[in-house]
């Protein structure tokens, strides 16, 4: 059995589940405020209907907007690539490849930031605005967060960042550890548009932030931008998870299993963190983002002394 | 190396050449014709020491104060030979094309030439390894530039660009003087092999010229804070001397940096630190400035000023490593600093030979009035976009294979500990960097190329000639493919890092371990270019026999929206400018129908500027002397001698 085969399986059964985060999250938060709310395979649904029509295309727009979703989806795909899902092994691994995470994400934001200015649409230009000013804080938080895990195990690749040395490091590591992962849970509600910087279910154009960016995207391509959403959710999910779960001694299936259970816990604490309080104003949020930096930062001095 | 020379000698000719035939085309294609020519047979050489390793030089004898000439290729000169004289052609093909519609009224192949003789003064400051041909090159250069700087000289914007630029630059030159003058120690050799030998019999140890270093070449890099006056020159310039400038020409100052860390045979520790707080400072505030501006070329330069720093941080980081007896940080720091600047030269060309077309198309560099040109120009508007993916550092492209190999320095001195690990707390400084220059680039090709015309010189456009759009798409097309292929330049750069750290190569497990690495990373980029196929293709599957309609952009309800309705790029890029308040230097314009904000470079409006004002007006006391009265001016005459006699009495030499 070639190597990879593990990884891609492992891989495949992320991408797979991938839409149930949001609807995890979406249904814990109906559970908590007494609402019977959607199922949580809800997105499945959304997606397939999706996938089903056609689509309109703005008369102001190029071949950018239609290359937008493509772009967002593969620069999801690449990061999952790099992510060890069973503890152990990712499907690409390289030196520095934490660097290549953050960044191919970055290659989808800026794709999806264009699609939006090309329609011409003021509301779209409001959203690309505010989601290049939240995700440049999330940049260097996320950076902040993985140079703690580099200097806590040694390692430079998400592999051994997320896998046996963080476990072997993490009694002596502990508090930097945690606060790690709790900034990057808070991060996680930044960059996948979560309350309290962004709130999925609003319907007021002016409030809204990656919502209002994909107003004009419609059909096959709405679909490939709500799934690369789920997958992000569940990447970042997946990254704080594996912090928060030292996995060395478990076999790859269990490890695995593991943090898909991790994933969903993290899920469910969106959508608590939904149903408790509201979202930030916009000016307020560059503040909660450098309170999450900041949790961060602690582990890394703390690592550092 | 002597194939070198006869390339230097037939791009000296083409100079001639256009100067002869100035009127017509025919000097044009001539001179293109020997700068290729001329270019690649210099190149030969470069790749032959690349290949093999093996230094050459040549040296001749001089009846002038200072001893022998040597010109020389190494590994550090013959990468910065090989960039310059690629860019170099590129700027000149674009060159031609840029003044044909000019040549009726001001003199172009006076510009031409200047260009040509610039690359030939490049050419020589890389490879010349003596004091005197390396400064005399380094002022052709100067003086070259500032001329091209100034070709249009009618406007007043650019001949104060022009002075600055070379006061500027001046002073630059002055504390390299100094540094040499030191270095030489009264020695009657100056070759650089004869002030390598002097470094450990300096009086004054080596602090003072590797601080002087800093300032002298820190000014050419236009590194923080001696950057003023580097966007003022590279806006004014015509766009192909810009892309020359930002590409290439400031880089000569991080060569001088890297050629004194191999004469001095390496660094001391401070010295690194020293370029790593530079390196931040310029990555951070030059980014920041650039995310304020409105004017697309300044924007360009401030983005220069930007990548400067991420150089120096790789500078930074080798010199760190090598101080420290960590031969694989120095190796990967170094080889960052060498491989981030041979791209930032492909995608900046890019860029500003872009803007240039976006000039000659529109006639405005003001982004506020641009938009919707993509639909005009689709391909330029294509290798802009690739450009800008490559300078924000995003794979599949260059950019990031560069600051991947810086943040690897960053975070192997973290994990190696001792007094130095704190160098990892620029690791998110350098990401920082990289959501701004996002911010930054979105926000350029956002309002440059989407959306719809803001204005009527946006929406009429003057067609492009192909020598307008050419060079800029052969550029984009090596930014990918050296975002695909790192592993084929890696070699050559380790190389060069090696010869920085002054190590072997070989000796060094962790570059093994390097060059795997980038060979994964390749197919990484691979891998997101197919899946980007593949991707599509599910699109267009899905889309299949679906009806597609087109229409309006949806208003949100709001069904006559108009051009001017559109985000603008003040607007866009404010809310991310207040969250670094003061710092960002934006002063914002509200009224009840108008949004804009303009922006200061603190450095020059508090710093330089108001420190020349302030020399200005201590200098007016000194007037109360300068009166004009001969008998006042006799009797000066008299007070000096005795006191100079009165000094000679009293302390006797």
């Amino acid at each position: 059995m070639p190597v990879f085969f593990a990884p891609l399986v492992f891989l495949l059964l992320v991408l797979g589940t991938a839409p149930l985060m949001p609807g995890i999250a979406s249904r814990t938060k109906s559970l908590l405020t007494g609402r019977r709310g959607a199922p949580v395979w809800q997105l499945y649904a959304d997606l397939w209907r999706l996938a089903q029509r056609g689509a309109v295309y703005s008369t102001t727009t190029t071949w950018v907007f239609r290359a937008a979703p493509v772009a967002l989806l593969t620069a999801v795909l690449a990061a999952a690539a790099l992510v060890p899902f069973d503890g152990h092994r990712s499907l690409v691994s390289f030196s520095g490849d934490a660097v290549a995470f953050a960044y191919v994400l970055g290659f989808g934001r800026f794709a999806l930031v264009l699609g939006a200015l090309d329609t011409g649409s003021s509301f779209e230009g409001m959203g690309a605005s505010r989601e290049v000013t939240f995700a440049t804080a999330v940049e260097f938080g996320l950076l902040l967060s993985f140079a703690a895990l580099v200097i806590a195990t040694g390692e430079m690749s998400l592999t051994g960042m997320l896998g046996e040395p963080l476990a072997m490091r993490w009694p002596a590591a502990t508090t930097s550890l945690i606060l790690v992962a709790i900034g990057l849970f808070a991060l996680l509600l930044a960059e996948c548009a979560r309350v309290p910087v962004d709130d999925p279910s609003t319907h007021l154009e002016l409030t809204m932030v990656h919502e209002v960016m994909v107003l004009d995207h419609s059909g096959p391509d709405l679909a490939l931008i709500a799934y690369a959403g789920a997958v992000k959710f569940a990447l970042f999910g997946a990254v704080a998870a594996a912090v928060a779960l030292p996995r060395a001694t478990w076999s790859p299936m269990a490890s695995a299993l593991g943090l898909l259970g991790g994933m969903f816990l993290c899920s469910m604490a969106v959508g608590i963190v939904e149903s408790s309080m509201a979202r930030l104003r916009m000016v307020k949020v560059p503040l909660y983002i450098a309170g999450s930096v900041a949790l961060g930062g602690f582990g890394l001095i703390l690592l550092l002394r | 190396m002597l194939l070198f020379l006869i390339g230097l000698g037939v791009l000296a000719a083409g100079a001639v050449f256009v100067a002869l035939w100035r009127h017509g085309t025919r000097g044009d294609a001539v001179m293109k014709g020997c700068v290729a020519i001329g270019s690649v047979a210099a190149a030969i050489p470069a790749v032959r020491v690349l290949l093999t390793g093996d230094p050459v030089s040549i040296r001749v004898s001089m009846l002038v104060h200072g001893g022998d000439w040597v010109l020389g290729l190494d590994a550090l000169s013959s990468v910065f030979l090989l960039v310059f004289v690629g860019v170099g052609v590129a700027a000149t093909f674009y060159g031609a094309a840029y003044f044909a519609e000019e040549r009726a009224e001001r003199a172009v192949w006076l510009n031409h030439a200047l260009l040509v003789v610039l690359i030939i003064a490049l050419a020589v400051v890389v490879t010349a390894q003596a004091v005197l041909p390396f400064l005399g090159a380094w002022e052709v250069m100067a003086i070259a530039s500032y001329l091209l700087i100034v070709t249009e000289h009618e406007q007043t914007e650019v001949r104060r660009a022009g002075l600055m630029y070379l006061v500027a630059t001046h002073a630059g030159t002055l504390a390299l003087f100094v540094m040499f003058a030191l270095w030489s120690n009264g020695g009657s050799d100056w070759s650089f092999a004869a002030l390598a030998a002097n470094t450990h019999q300096l009086p004054h140890g080596i602090t003072p010229i590797m601080a002087l270093a800093i300032i002298g070449f820190g000014v050419k890099a236009g590194a923080v804070p001696f950057h003023f006056w580097l966007p003022p020159a590279h806006a004014a310039a015509p766009s192909h001397v810009s892309a020359l400038m930002s590409g290439v020409v400031i880089k000569t100052g991080i060569y001088g940096l890297l050629r004194v860390v191999v004469m001095a045979g390496g660094a001391p520790a401070w010295w690194g630190w020293a370029l790593l707080a530079l390196g931040v400072a310029s990555a951070v505030l030059g980014v920041l400035w650039a995310l304020a501006q409105h004017d697309l070329k300044r924007l360009l330069a401030y983005h220069s000023v930007e990548n400067i720093g991420i150089i120096l941080m790789g500078v930074g980081v080798g010199a760190l490593g090598a101080a420290n007896g960590q031969p694989a940080i120095a190796v990967i720091g170094y080889a960052a600093a060498v491989l981030h600047t041979v791209n930032h030269a492909l995608f900046k060309s890019v860029l500003f030979l872009g803007a240039g077309a976006v000039y000659r198309a529109t006639g405005t560099r003001h982004i506020e009035s641009l938009g919707g040109l993509g639909r005009q120009m689709p391909v330029l508007a294509l290798s802009f976009i690739v450009g800008s993916a490559a300078i924000v550092g995003v794979p599949p492209l260059n950019g990031f294979v560069s600051e991947w190999l810086v943040y690897q320095g960053l975070f192997r001195t973290g994990i190696a500990g001792g007094g130095t690990r704190l160098a990892v707390l620029a690791v998110p400084l350098l990401a920082l960097v990289g959501g701004l220059a996002l911010a930054c680039f979105a926000k350029v090709v956002g309002v440059v190329f989407l959306g719809q015309a803001r204005s009527e010189k946006s929406r009429t456009t003057r067609p492009l000639s192909p020598g307008l759009v050419g060079p800029p798409v052969v550029l984009a097309l090596a930014c990918v493919a050296l975002g695909l292929f790192p592993v084929l330049v890696m070699p050559s750069l380790l190389h060069v890092g090696a010869q920085l750290a002054a190590s072997d190569v070989h000796a060094v497990a962790e570059v093994t371990e390097t060059m795997a690495d980038t060979q994964r990373l390749s197919w990484f980029a691979f891998g997101i270019w197919g899946m980007l196929f593949a991707v599509w293709g599910v699109r267009a599957l899905l889309l299949r026999g679906r009806t597609v309609v087109r229409g309006p952009t949806w208003g949100c309800g709001f069904g006559e929206p108009t051009p001017r309705m559109q985000y603008t790029a003040s607007s866009f890029a404010t809310p991310l400018l207040e969250v670094f308040a003061g710092l960002s230097g934006v002063r914002e314009h509200r009224g009840a129908t108008l949004f804009h904000t303009s922006v200061s470079d603190f450095v020059l409006d508090r710093g330089v500027l108001a420190s020349w004002m302030f020399l200005r007006e201590q200098a007016l006391r000194l007037r109360a002397i300068q009166h004009g009265r001969l008998h006042m001016y006799l009797l000066y005459v008299v007070v000096t001698l005795l006191a100079t006699l009165a000094y000679f009495v009293f302390w006797p030499v």
